[in-house]
């Protein structure tokens, strides 16, 4: 650190003050409500006893991350939490972005308006009630799907014990929840493109397709590329919530994920040290994938988050 | 050189801010509630000089429900009749097990608390609750009288009394099987009375009406198991000793039968993730000929049926019997609540006092239903609801009550149940086929045990998972021995073993 | 040419106003379900008879649960927490995701790693509530929205989008002399109403939507959000277990009616989805347009 280059630092900052001032607020914020309870992240390697305290309980180390590691079908649930997390990625990522691209080619404005809200809707209900739908509607005993297999010639399918295809339910019914509110955030990324890029194009003779491949698309590059990598850092929760109410003992074997897991084997018992080393664990996971991705965006796209 | 800045900069955030919040977390060793303190060391004061003098508000913590208590009429009656004004917070409904622990160590001001079974053996294990011994000589006159010394027990430890234990309302059978009349009649087919002819019934129904024959979701369905001899209980005595319901010796046999409806089509296909309303509305509809009902859905169930076919009724089928003639029932007398008073309470002297008065015998009985003439009347040696004022004011009293006086508890209950005709008849109907038929669990006034405490829930969620998978035979029976054995291991060894330490102690 | 491509595109365009009726349809089905069960006999839901249309019409429900003073003051809360905590969280975070989207920032990185990690890494619920004992917010109702007031992710959105602007907007308005403050208000955030009015809806409806800040930080009844209210009225079928093996039987002899249930997630749902239809004037087409020149 040369004089000169804290002299230089020292300019920079007061020419902008406002800018630094302008972030004090956000970091003060951070520092208080997110920074300060961070020791709690120590329960994961001690015995915590809530009621004798942190300092008092003792220290540990690794063995809450044994006990995961080492339970009894950890290496089912981990398989399945990467499956259905990856499938969820491949299958259910793509669609909000295709889905806003297509509603901006409809012209008719009050459609337009009207169908963004309806398709978001399911994005309000619980898990419980839309649970309750979809076991309703996949019913072996009247529902209204296996009802139309069942014209078509074929033999009714019990979804919600079948091993074979209860991914594929949670998998759909996440993507119709989710995927109408999932849209919002890429209509707006489009609707701050310059029409005038458009227009351009037009009289360059480019059809719709075009448009959308050279004009629309690239736009939408860098807020894809911020949900991509952030989307990677909770690859390790596949929807606990969303299996808990929707599964069954029969089809545990696919669908028995960390989360669901840890919750079944902790029941009656308050084990913060336990579900805190979990936590961790999908932390530290995560947190190495953002970073990944980050990076290689920024090798090979240039762009970034940092 | 940028870079590395940043990391050190990044690493002295994380060691400042988890240098200072170690300081908070030591602080919290400090607030613990220390081990040898406790009114039951000092000496008992004079009655007089504490309770002289204004009563101070008592703060009351209870469990999840659905209305507001502050405002309640029977928040208003209390204050009227004993003079202390309460107020009433609510734990969540979800996670209230969670959120108790973070208020207990942060010694949140509770006076009064109204805890499960669960959460009142965590906080007597962590020490966070005063022994009333000494209270309930000096202030608790009333409720030492209304409640028995086998209840007591329960909420006991080492001699100790941490709570006041409320139960009180008496055994009673839940449910029994109702199947449709009409089609019974239609079929010229008679209700079963045993195993045997269960399967004929279902075996007929499903061969000539295309109805799903039984539906439901329990994976230990009591009508079904008890002809294999095994009650509804978590424990039960055989040969002197107590066994779990998990290892009963006809376990496997029941499984085999559930798995043989299933497989021939006589119980609903969708059983493993059916709930009990999936099972009403299949009942309801005409979709489903039979389904285990509970009293206090016996009116909506009706309604529904009489909605959908007028000419639709349904019957009870009497308890099933085993082979040696019984039907086993399975109840627990246990208790429902532990009212518990928290060490660093300010009032403890008139929290027990508060909740003595209201056991005064004038006041119990109009805190449960109310005046005569106004509320219930009395007819007959019974006590029948005034409607709707009973169910305006009274509807929620029940959750104002911290300690029952077990000799009328159970008859003024049953002034509630009467509130509504099917229901009441539905109710009466179900404890004539139930009576001489009840097995206590032994196990229901026993006071907390560790192993049982922490493993019970996990173990039963196991047992109750790997049964749907035997009925559904998507899991071998054969596999039932390694399961049993599995299920030991994870607990289930230590905690028989811990029961019977206890059983033989008490005999 | 010309011809083919019409048609082609014809069909497209055909197809695509098909493919989302269609969608709009599958959407829009389990809430006229809902709506259909609200208004109709219990006897009638409970049996499952009812599906889009609603059976033995009845509107006691509504009133029923309206007049509910729990529910009434519930909703005030909720209303009061989403006003209150979308405005000050729409400050706080454009006031963040500003100097991070300068590269001139100094140690711009660190910062922005600061906020990404706490994305990730958390304390946990027990230090947390703590420090709001320590700060004095148990049970009251600034909780609600205090703790809440930066989303990481939220933030990382307008920092995204405020770095896609063209600098020369930025430039013209340093050449009169405009300080960062100015500019941030002035002219950057007139700019990005789409991406503000996302924001703000994002964070709407994180605040009306959420129950659990109020299940471990609030504990009188009458502070509760309408989200924790509705889930409780809800879970009432399974609450009458005590433990495994008693049931409390007064509380299952007032399990919620299942009308009454579809009632209240109704009311509880329409006023934030009232929010988006009004937000939408401002994702408008051309809020660019003329602003760069060349």
């Amino acid at each position: 650190m040369t004089p000169s280059y804290l002299k230089r630092l020292r300019l920079d900052v007061l020419r902008e003050w406002d800018l630094y001032l302008m972030l004090i607020p956000g970091i003060l914020f951070l520092l208080l409500f997110r920074y300060s309870p961070m020791y709690g992240i120590v329960i994961a390697f001690k015995d915590f006893n809530i009621f004798d305290g942190l300092a008092a309980s003792p220290w540990v180390g690794w063995e809450n991350f044994e006990k995961l590691f080492h339970s009894r079908d950890f290496a089912r649930v981990f398989r399945n939490t990467l499956i259905i997390s990856v499938y969820k990625i491949i299958f259910l990522f793509p669609l909000p972005i295709i889905l806003a691209v297509l509603m901006n080619e409809l012209k008719n404005m009050i459609f337009k308006r009207g169908i963004q809200t309806i398709v978001y809707l399911p994005h309000f209900l619980s898990w419980v009630i839309v649970s309750g739908l979809f076991i309703n509607i996949l019913s072996t005993n009247g529902g209204l799907v296996n009802k139309i297999i069942q014209s078509f010639g074929g033999e009714s399918i019990a979804f919600f014990m079948n091993t074979d295809v209860f991914r594929a339910v949670l998998i759909s019914s996440a993507g119709w929840k989710e995927v109408g509110w999932g849209m919002i955030i890429y209509l707006a990324a489009i609707a701050a493109i310059d029409p005038q890029l458009y227009e351009a194009a037009k009289i360059d003779g480019a059809n719709r397709f075009r448009q959308i491949w050279h004009i629309t698309v690239p736009s939408l590059v860098p807020i894809i590329m911020l949900m991509f990598i952030l989307r990677l850092g909770s690859i390790l929760e596949a929807g606990t919530e969303q299996i808990l109410v929707m599964y069954n003992s029969i089809v545990y074997e696919v669908a028995d994920v960390i989360g669901t897991y840890v919750y079944r084997i902790g029941l009656g018992q308050q084990d913060y040290s336990f579900s805190t080393a979990v936590g961790l664990f999908d932390s530290v996971i995560g947190f190495i994938l953002i970073i990944t991705g980050n990076y290689l965006s920024r090798k090979f796209l240039q762009r970034s988050i940092w | 050189m940028k870079k590395t800045i940043t990391l050190l900069m990044l690493i002295t955030v994380l060691l400042v801010s988890a240098c200072s919040g170690s300081n908070n977390g030591g602080g919290n060793k400090e607030t613990a509630p220390p081990a040898n303190t406790g009114s039951a060391t000092d000496a008992p004061k004079p009655t007089n000089d504490v309770l002289s003098g204004a009563k101070p508000q008592l703060r009351q913590l209870q469990p999840f429900d659905r209305f507001d208590p502050n405002t309640y009429f029977t928040a208003k009656f209390l204050e009227e009749k004993t003079g202390y004004k309460t107020t009433y917070e609510m734990l969540p409904e979800e996670l209230p097990n969670e959120k108790l622990n973070l208020l207990m160590a942060n010694r949140e001001k509770y006076d009064i608390m109204r805890l499960s079974k669960e959460q009142f053996f965590t906080l007597a294990e962590a020490g966070a609750l005063e022994p009333l011994n000494d209270l309930l000589d000096q202030y608790g006159d009333k409720l030492k009288a209304g409640i028995q010394d086998s209840t007591w027990s329960a909420a006991s430890i080492d001699g100790k009394i941490y709570a006041i234990p409320q139960g009180g309302t008496g055994i009673y059978a839940s449910s029994t099987l109702v199947v449709r009349k009409d089609w019974m009649e239609e079929l010229g087919l008679q209700v079963p009375t045993n195993r045997d002819e269960l399967y004929e019934v279902l075996k007929t129904i499903k061969a000539k009406k295309n109805v799903i024959p039984l539906t439901g979701q329990l994976s230990l369905m009591p009508e079904i198991a008890a002809t294999f001899g095994i009650p509804n209980t978590s424990w039960m005595e055989m040969d002197g000793k107590l066994i779990h319901q998990s290892e009963h010796p006809r376990m496997k046999e029941y499984l085999a039968f559930m798995n043989k409806l299933y497989k021939e089509g006589l119980i609903d296909s969708e059983w493993p993730i059916n709930t009990s309303s999936v099972a009403i509305e299949r009942f309801t509809s005409g979709q489903a000929a039979m389904m285990s009902l509970a009293w206090w859905s016996a009116p909506a169930v009706v309604n529904a049926l009489q909605r959908n076919f007028p000419d639709g009724d349904f019957v009870t089928i009497p308890y099933l019997k085993d082979e040696q003639g019984h039907s086993p029932i399975g109840v627990n007398t246990g208790i429902a609540y532990f009212m518990a008073i928290p060490k660093w309470s300010e009032n403890k002297e008139h929290a027990m006092n508060y909740m003595n008065l209201k056991l005064e015998e004038n006041l119990f009985k109009e805190l449960v239903i109310g005046q005569e003439g106004v509320h219930h009347k009395f007819e007959d040696g019974k006590y029948f609801p005034i409607l709707p004022k009973f169910d305006e004011e009274l509807n929620n009293a029940s959750f104002f009550l911290t300690g029952v006086d077990e000799s009328v508890y159970s008859t003024y209950w049953q002034a509630r149940v009467r509130k509504d005709p099917i229901l009441f008849n539905y109710f009466e109907e179900l404890q004539k086929l139930a009576e001489g038929h009840f097995v206590i669990d032994p196990m229901s006034n026993a006071p907390p045990i560790a192993s049982i405490s922490e493993n019970s829930q996990k173990l039963t969620k196991f047992s109750n998972d790997t049964y749907l998978q035997f009925i559904a035979g998507s899991v071998s029976l054969d596999t039932f021995d390694s399961y049993l054995a599995q299920w030991k291991a994870d607990g289930g060894e230590a905690m028989i073993k811990d029961a019977n330490d206890w059983y033989s102690s008490t005999k | 040419m010309r011809h083919k491509t019409s048609i082609l595109d014809k069909i497209f365009v055909v197809s695509n106003y098909i493919f989302f009726i269609l969608l709009g349809v599958i959407t829009l089905f389990p809430f006229l379900n809902l709506i259909a069960k609200s208004m109709s006999s219990e006897a009638a839901v409970i049996s499952g008879r009812v599906n889009l249309l609603p059976v033995d019409l009845q509107f006691g429900t509504y009133s029923y649960v309206i007049s509910d003073g729990l529910f009434q003051s519930a909703f005030i809360n909720s209303v009061i927490i989403t006003v209150v905590g979308t405005l000050l969280s729409l400050i706080m975070t454009s006031l963040s995701a500003y100097p991070l989207s300068k590269p001139r920032l100094r140690a711009r990185k660190f910062f922005i790693l600061m906020f990404v990690f706490t994305m990730l890494f958390s304390g946990g619920l027990i230090p947390t509530y703590l420090l709001i004992r320590e700060l004095g917010l148990i049970n009251k109702l600034p909780v609600l929205f205090l703790p809440g007031m930066i989303s990481v992710f939220n933030m990382l959105v307008i920092k995204s989008y405020f770095e896609s602007l063209p600098e020369a907007l930025e430039e013209s308005a340093k050449i009169d002399g405009a300080s960062n403050f100015r500019t941030l208000v002035q002219v950057v955030l007139p700019l990005s109403l789409p991406v503000l009015a996302t924001i703000a809806l994002f964070y709407a409806v994180g605040f009306w939507n959420d129950f659990f800040t109020a299940m471990i930080y609030i504990n009188s009844p009458d502070l509760k959000p309408l989200q924790l209210y509705l889930k409780e009225l809800l879970a009432s079928a399974n609450n009458i277990f005590l433990n495994m093996e008693m049931i409390d039987v007064n509380k299952a002899m007032n399990i919620s009616p299942q009308a009454i249930q579809a009632a209240s997630i109704i009311v509880a749902t329409i006023p934030i989805l009232l929010v988006y239809p009004f937000l939408q004037k401002y994702f408008v087409k051309g809020v660019m347009l003329g602003s760069v020149k060349g």
